[in-house]
């Protein structure tokens, strides 16, 4: 068999491919969020590309994060979002332009900052890690006794952020007497 | 996950557990206690709030005799967090006197009003006593929520709407940055804990190509924060579009709790970084103070011309931690103090000068009010002097001692641009008081000054403090001379 | 290998998943029409086969060759993919259900419960996404019902599965169903399954909470523009809902696929699917009875009754839980 001039690239595996299936969702529900001239359309990709950043956990074998993820992001907030659109009926069915006087300056920074990134990112030696994750369970367990041990604190005040935002839901929200 | 090592000391998260359970507590009040519709109970909530102020100053007083005590290595109590506590708890109790009358015009939900100053004020305390970068972002988080909402408070009001969008909007956005730069720091040293990050950060084997950009985003979020230049461009709009006990309350507690994890983060967790931040730090300083007064030249409105004096102010502080030493450190909790006196004073005063109906005075409106109002006119003289750096009052002791820290951080060219500020901030401070004493009251712009007692006793307050603090600083640096000196020996 | 144990087995067993869904999705009309038939005194379909147990295929037949028509007026891409997202999180709920002792779930994944609470909060889209995309007032008022009533039935429906979790103390649903419990453990369970069945008809927009696609006020709300295959869709969405739901609470509550005091299941674990349908079937009859027997609340009661009454009880619940768990277990 002759010597091919370009040596073949190995083939994906599997993971990979699905890693970078998941990857191509997400950046194109990024582009949806930024792209679409419909603002539902918009909301759509921003639930889409939550959804993607929870595959990518999962791929990562995060699974708890992953499930946590479209908990919060696609169950909750995108379906609030997409919520408060239908409920303002004249941002629902307008077209608006996702460009404005600024969209070249932003362009630019935006590449710069991700050459920047990018370029930092893969100058890096990245640890592996070892083995796979075997027990799924213990990993959450340790999540939760952390929560009340040594990230106590970050727990006890995500409470009091919780607190305030009920609190000010209800200014905001209450009827005008 | 070693239990035999926990420490969980309650005793260190006191003061902001004590202003959490007095916040339910008004809420509690509010509900319970509504009362019939000609005699509200709720009036009661302001003193509830206000019992809660003073209930928190006193434990902290109790916890300025306890040995600094840390938990889990999130939070501590030192002298320095207790300083940024007492910082806060003047700017809470002022801001619920100058409150007490004000809020029942602007918004009937009394209740939640003085419970999220109570729960802002617990995020702030967090703030300075946080030594976790997840724990400063939600402190962070927890007292900017609270104020994005304080900001809305007058909800027919289009610019008091404005003003909250707008600081929710950009505000949402600087915490986007701050937890970017949380997370390349972490990316860089893998910890969060500033002890950890400062070893990691000297051991030679790290890698520290990530910690650049994320001390630049850190920059950048505390910057939103404290209204740096360039990133200042919210403040006027909310200050001026926020009620106005809520823009005093604002302008001196959001400075104190930011500058204070400010502080913490840079020179507990990045000092052997100080090559880097500290000229980024002189350069912001400088454009602060410079555009901030320049800035403030132009103001007709009496609220932007304190939120650009605010920004200065912002940048005069922003000295101190440039100097990167532990006098800067106690010159700039000094600073922060007497700004809360001196700040909340004036602002209480233009909430006198508001008509019904109003969220803002225009320096017209000053005309001749030293004939009408003598009394009142000195006062706000007096807060006018301070801000300007005249002595003997709290201002001209903060920017000494700033001042000095700089000189003494071999810093003596930030020193004289920072006094060359001072100069311009006292042309637009003095006009001030030149109008009030020195133009004729104009019969359009009259207004009629109502005063209520628990605003009386707040401005009382603040101008007794502005005084003694001018008179005698040593009051408060002996007080916490000695803490702030544990508090970096920790690092 | 890889492939083989990654895609191929899984793939399978899905496959063959769905086409019994399916298969009991068409008989769950028959069935639930004959009930109802029995409930008013009448015969119910009886003309194609015997017992009209051909009924299921003739409908299919027709929906299939149905004029496929998409109207003018609405969002296109968004409109077709409704039905399809209504459709996919009652199936992908079936990837944590276990089947059996020898027939564990498709992904036996250590979280199966919180999996079972996130794709329950995904379930609105579908609904949402026909609303809006029909560019109709009714269809817009359907979903905006449908998708408040869901979110807010999520709540009371996620404590009281918390409390469950705390019961269990594990997240995977074959531990659940394969650990030993204690006689008042299944008593505190039982005495919440009432509640949590009404939030599962809350959240599966069944009869008497069907207030999103009503007929008299809605014209049948996010689904007037639907019609053909796409209907079907929707309808079988909300059908396999019924039988996926049925399965969890079988699970969560009844013991999923075992028998009662552990008889058999060691003997003969081939059974177990068909217990666990055997249950399913008792359950869908609940659902049909209720169907039968009650009428609808005002919108505004349904809500309420989410928002003020169940919400405390769940979280009461919950915490008399955590005690329960903490003090004898």
């Amino acid at each position: 068999m002759p010597e091919l001039p370009i040596p073949i690239p190995p083939l994906p595996t599997l993971h990979e491919s699905v890693f970078m299936a998941i990857a191509l969702l997400t950046v194109v529900g990024a582009f949806l969020v930024v792209a679409a001239r419909n603002l539902f359309h918009n909301a759509l990709g921003l639930a889409l590309t939550f959804f993607g950043v929870a595959g990518v956990y999962f791929v990562a074998e995060a699974e708890f994060v992953g499930v946590a993820q479209v908990l919060v992001y696609v169950g909750a907030i995108s379906t609030l979002i997409t919520f408060a659109i239908m409920l303002t009926r004249g941002m629902m069915y307008g077209a608006t332009s996702p460009l404005n006087r600024q969209a070249g300056t932003a362009a630019i920074i935006a590449a710069t900052v991700f050459v920047v990134m990018a370029g930092l990112l893969g100058s890096l030696p990245w640890p592996v890690a070892e083995e796979p994750i075997v027990d799924g369970q213990i990993v959450i367990a340790n999540l939760g006794v952390g929560f009340v041990t040594e990230f106590v604190v970050a727990f006890l005040l995500l409470a009091v952020l919780l607190l305030v935002a009920l609190a000010g839901a209800i200014v905001l929200a209450q009827d005008r007497k | 996950m070693n239990n035999a090592s926990l420490e969980l000391n309650i005793v260190a998260l006191a003061p902001a557990a004590s202003m959490v359970i007095f916040a339910l507590l008004v809420m509690a009040v509010d509900v319970f206690a509504r009362g019939t519709r000609t005699q509200p109970v709720r009036a009661a909530t302001p003193w509830v709030a206000l019992l809660g102020v003073l209930v928190t100053a006193g434990v902290c007083v109790w916890l300025l005799g306890q040995p600094v005590t840390t938990f889990q290595g999130m939070a501590i109590l030192d002298r320095y967090s207790l300083g940024i506590a007492f910082v806060v708890l003047v700017a809470a109790g002022l801001s619920i006197l100058v409150s007490a009358r004000y809020i029942p015009r602007v918004n009937a939900q009394v209740g939640e009003y003085y419970a999220l100053i109570l729960l802002i004020s617990a995020g702030m305390m967090m703030m300075g006593a946080a030594t976790d970068l997840i724990v400063v972002f939600l402190a962070l988080e927890t007292f900017s929520l609270g104020l994005y909402i304080l900001a809305g408070l007058r909800r027919s009001d289009a610019m008091s709407s404005e003003a909250a969008m707008k600081y929710f909007l950009l505000g949402a956005f600087a915490s986007g940055f701050f937890v970017y730069g949380a997370a390349l720091v972490y990316g860089a040293t893998g910890a969060t804990q500033f002890e950890q990050i400062a070893a990691m950060a000297t051991n030679p084997a790290t890698d520290l190509t990530f910690i650049y950009p994320g001390i630049a985003l850190l920059i950048v979020g505390f910057g939103f924060k404290v209204s740096l230049v360039p990133f200042h461009m919210w403040t006027p709009d909310v200050y001026q579009g926020a009620p106005t006990p809520v823009t005093a309350f604002m302008s001196a507690a959001t400075k104190a709790a930011a500058f204070a994890a400010f502080y913490r983060v840079f020179l507990v967790a990045l000092p052997s970084q100080q090559a880097v931040w500290g000229p980024a730090l002189a350069t912001l300083a400088v454009l602060t103070m410079t555009l901030g007064n320049l800035a403030a030249l132009r103001q007709s409105s009496l609220k932007r011309l304190l939120a650009y004096s605010s920004i200065s102010h912002a940048g005069y502080i922003l000295v101190g931690l440039a100097a990167g030493s532990i006098a800067g450190v106690e010159a700039s909790l000094f600073y922060l103090l007497s700004y809360a006196f001196m700040n909340i004073g004036a602002f209480a005063v233009v909430t006198l000068l508001e008509k019904q109906g109003e969220m803002d005075a225009d320096g017209a409106r000053l005309r001749g009010l030293g004939q009408r109002k003598p009394l009142l006119a000195a006062v706000m003289a007096i807060f006018m002097f301070s801000l300007a750096g005249v002595p003997p009052f709290a201002g001209f002791f903060a920017k000494f001692f700033v001042f000095a820290a700089a000189v003494q951080g071999g810093m003596s060219w930030l020193a004289a641009i920072a006094m060359l500020n001072s100069a311009i901030g006292a042309y637009y401070y003095l006009r001030v008081t030149v109008v009030m004493y020195f133009n004729a009251p104009d019969a359009e712009t009259v207004s009629e000054v109502k005063s209520n007692w628990p605003l009386n006793v707040g401005i009382g307050v603040a101008l007794a403090f502005t005084i003694l603090l001018g008179v005698f600083p040593s009051l408060w640096t002996t007080l916490m001379e000695s803490g702030v000196v544990t508090a970096l020996a920790l690092r | 290998m890889d492939w083989l144990n990654l895609l191929v087995i899984p793939i399978i067993r899905s496959v063959v998943i769905i086409v019994v869904l399916l298969t009991g999705f068409a008989y769950l009309t028959w069935y639930e029409r004959k009930l109802l038939a029995r409930f008013h005194v009448r015969y119910g379909p009886n003309r194609a086969g015997p017992k009209g147990l051909l009924q299921p295929i003739a409908d299919a037949v027709k929906a299939v060759f149905k004029e496929e028509i998409i109207p003018g007026h609405v969002d296109k891409v968004v409109y077709l993919l409704a039905p399809a997202l209504a459709l996919a999180p009652a199936l992908l709920i079936w990837a944590v259900i276990p089947l059996g002792k020898d027939f564990p779930a498709v992904a036996d994944v250590p979280i199966g419960f919180l999996w079972i609470l996130a794709i329950a909060g995904v379930e609105s889209y579908g609904v949402i996404l026909a609303g809006w995309s029909s560019n109709n007032n009714y269809s817009l008022l359907g979903a905006l019902r449908s998708s408040a009533q869901m979110i807010s039935y999520e709540i009371p429906l996620g404590l009281f599965l918390v409390s469950i979790l705390l019961l269990a103390g594990d997240f995977s649903l074959v531990n659940l169903v394969e650990a030993p419990r204690a006689w008042w453990e299944w008593l505190w369970l039982w005495i919440m399954f009432p509640l949590f069945f009404i939030c599962i008809l809350a959240e599966t927009n069944r009869s008497p909470f069907d207030l999103p696609e009503t007929e008299n006020e809605l014209v049948a709300g996010f689904q007037t523009e639907y019609g053909g295959i796409k209907f079907a869709l929707f309808f079988m969405a909300e059908y396999i809902s019924m039988i996926t739901t049925s399965a969890i609470m079988a699970t969560l509550f009844f013991g999923g696929y075992a028998l009662p005091f552990g008889i058999g299941s060691d003997i003969l674990p081939i059974l177990g699917p068909f217990i666990l349908a055997g249950k399913v079937i008792v359950l869908l009859f609940l659902f049909i009875w209720v169907r039968a027997s009650l009428g609808r609340p005002r919108y505004d009661q349904l809500m309420g009754f989410a928002w003020r009454t169940l919400l405390p009880i769940s979280l009461g619940y919950m915490i008399i839980t955590a005690l329960l768990t903490v003090f004898f277990k």
